[in-house]
């Protein structure tokens, strides 16, 4: 059985609002804490949706479009730049499990 | 709306489901709330439920020709896993083939979908049948207080009143949080990411894999290589016609490790024997959740204040002991407990604390405190590297040797013991292992 990329396995994910453009991030991300004084910059790594990435400069980047709400920043973040919420029904992305 | 309810609940996982059945019986008028397009949409498990107590939500479940849920499990392995090998405990019993099930295996998205409907049911029956809901599509942003006391809850700019919330969230407990039960950042010590794929196979070669009979089923648990050193372990559990395959991982250790789950996931898929065990399936869907570790710890510091009371793993009620990974039994007992509560206090027309601790001395008294109580030893012990790195090497590494036959002089299995003892671990170890494991299981 061939293994999936992580693309991969995102789009069997059901999101919410997909049609939508304007959605309202459910996570706020102080990427500013990430870029200075974190030492580890772990979501980068332990985010199972990589919501959090890293470009060429080492700086960190956020989107909230493939996020699964599953938390792990939340806990993972110990630097305080993490503002975790719940997605909007109406106007955030957020998952819809089709097995769960 | 200006009715007031006698209870609001917060989630409609298997603790708020659990909760609205038993006040739905017992003619009360609650309002229950689901943030998800509907009960499940959100919910990700293993996933066990474990026990027999489904029945008391929904007597005779096994009955239904298709229920909720996928199949119940007279099948269990425990798996000690190196790079190469694997070492299973296996038990199968027709023991269990008969109901009441002592364990049935689910996907969240339908399961819940259908207990929720068995409580509309039980709402439709009830005395406030137009009067109690379930609602979907709402995010409660904030749990309305009053001197201290819950008096209603808040969504975007509409209130709804009540006399009791149950807070049934989930692990990310925001709103336990906000009305000051647990810290407003919780560390990741104990806490873990579960990861999952559901793979999908032709019915027939799944009841042939697995030895599958009518709706058999089989749960297998791996300690070792399978999360690639990192503090957690593997799980496999037969659907109807889909595997549930996946793991846990310590988020702590993974932020120390330089580990990402979905690198993980695929290191224990390539292991030789996942390889094959999976071979010719179709990956249907990728979830990931954060679950507790059972470490008390990670526990709000209460269960309950005035008006207030939190199930399931709002209030991190879940524990591996090495046996099997209980959440969801634990959620569901911790629901029914905290309705019952809520009726008590209703009746005595006080739902502050002096009767909600009750919920606390309730559960302390239930199975489900007792064993997380009980079992934080085997918690700890099953959370060290030894378990999750030494103990499946030295076990694979003997049967190896054990199973080896290369038509040389065998050696005494007391002697291939000890080798793999060494290699991986020292006598002194093993016996502090031993020690520890014999006092904590």
């Amino acid at each position: 059985m061939k293994l999936l990329t992580l693309s991969e396995r995102l789009g069997l994910v059901s999101y919410r609002n997909q049609a939508k453009s304007d959605i309202k991030p459910h996570i706020r991300v102080d990427t500013d804490i990430c870029n200075s004084v974190c030492p580890h910059k772990c979501t980068t790594y332990v985010c199972p949706a990589n919501c959090y990435t890293m470009d060429e400069d080492g700086k960190v980047h956020f989107q909230v479009e493939d996020c699964i709400e599953c938390g792990t920043c939340m806990y993972a973040c110990d630097q305080g730049a993490v503002d975790w919420n719940y997605p909007d029904p109406e106007i955030g992305r957020g998952v819809t499990w089709n097995f769960g | 709306m200006d009715e007031k309810f006698d209870c609001i609940i917060v989630g409609a996982g298997i603790a708020g489901l659990a909760a609205a059945m038993i006040l739905a019986r017992n003619n009360m008028k609650f309002l229950l709330i689901e943030k998800g397009d509907f009960a499940g949409a959100k919910n990700v498990s293993g996933g066990v439920l474990w026990g027999t107590d489904l029945a008391r939500l929904v007597p005779e479940y096994w009955k239904e020709k298709d229920g909720g849920w996928e199949r119940f499990i007279n099948h269990r392995r425990l798996t000690f896993m190196d790079e190469q090998s694997t070492f299973s405990l296996d038990f199968k019993s027709s023991h269990f083939d008969e109901p009441p099930y002592s364990g049935v295996v689910v996907l969240r998205s339908k399961f819940d979908r259908w207990l929720a409907e068995k409580v509309q049911e039980a709402i439709d029956e009830s005395d406030y049948a137009m009067e109690s809901f379930i609602a979907t599509n709402i995010k409660v942003d904030e749990v309305l207080m009053e001197d201290n006391k819950a008096m209603g809850i808040r969504t975007g700019d509409e209130e709804f009143h009540t006399d009791s919330v149950i807070i049934a969230e989930g692990v990310n407990n925001l709103l336990s949080r906000q009305v000051g039960l647990q810290d407003d950042y919780v560390p990741a010590d104990h806490m873990l990411t579960g990861i999952k794929e559901v793979i999908r196979f032709d019915q027939k070669v799944l009841e042939d894999r697995f030895q599958l009979d009518g709706l058999s089923g089989m749960s297998n648990e791996f300690v070792g290589y399978a999360t690639d050193g990192v503090e957690g372990g593997g799980f496999l559990y037969t659907n109807r016609d889909t595997i549930s395959l996946g793991l846990v991982a310590g988020i702590k250790d993974m932020r120390e490790k330089e580990k990402s789950p979905h690198d993980i996931l695929n290191h224990f898929k390539e292991h030789p024997v996942i390889r094959d065990t999976i071979k010719g399936g179709e990956v249907v869907e990728y979830s990931a959740h954060v679950v507790s570790s059972g470490d008390k710890r990670v526990m709000p510091r209460q269960l309950y204040k005035d008006g207030v009371l939190l199930c399931g793993e709002a209030a991190n009620l879940l524990i591996n002991a090495g046996k099997a990974i209980q959440g969801m039994d634990f959620a569901l007992r911790s629901g029914i407990i905290g309705a019952e509560t809520i009726i008590k206090a209703k009746e005595q027309g006080d739902f502050s604390s002096r009767t909600l601790q009750e919920y606390r001395q309730a559960l302390d008294d239930s199975y489900v405190m007792k064993d997380i109580n009980n079992f934080q030893d085997a918690v700890h012990m099953l959370h060290s590297p030894e378990m999750y790195r030494d103990i499946p090497n030295l076990v694979c590494d003997f049967g190896r040797t054990f199973f080896t036959i290369d038509n040389q002089p065998t050696q005494k299995s007391r002697k291939l013991f000890s080798a793999s003892v060494k290699k991986h671990s020292s006598y002194w170890d093993l016996i502090k292992i031993g020690f520890k494991g014999a006092k904590s299981l």
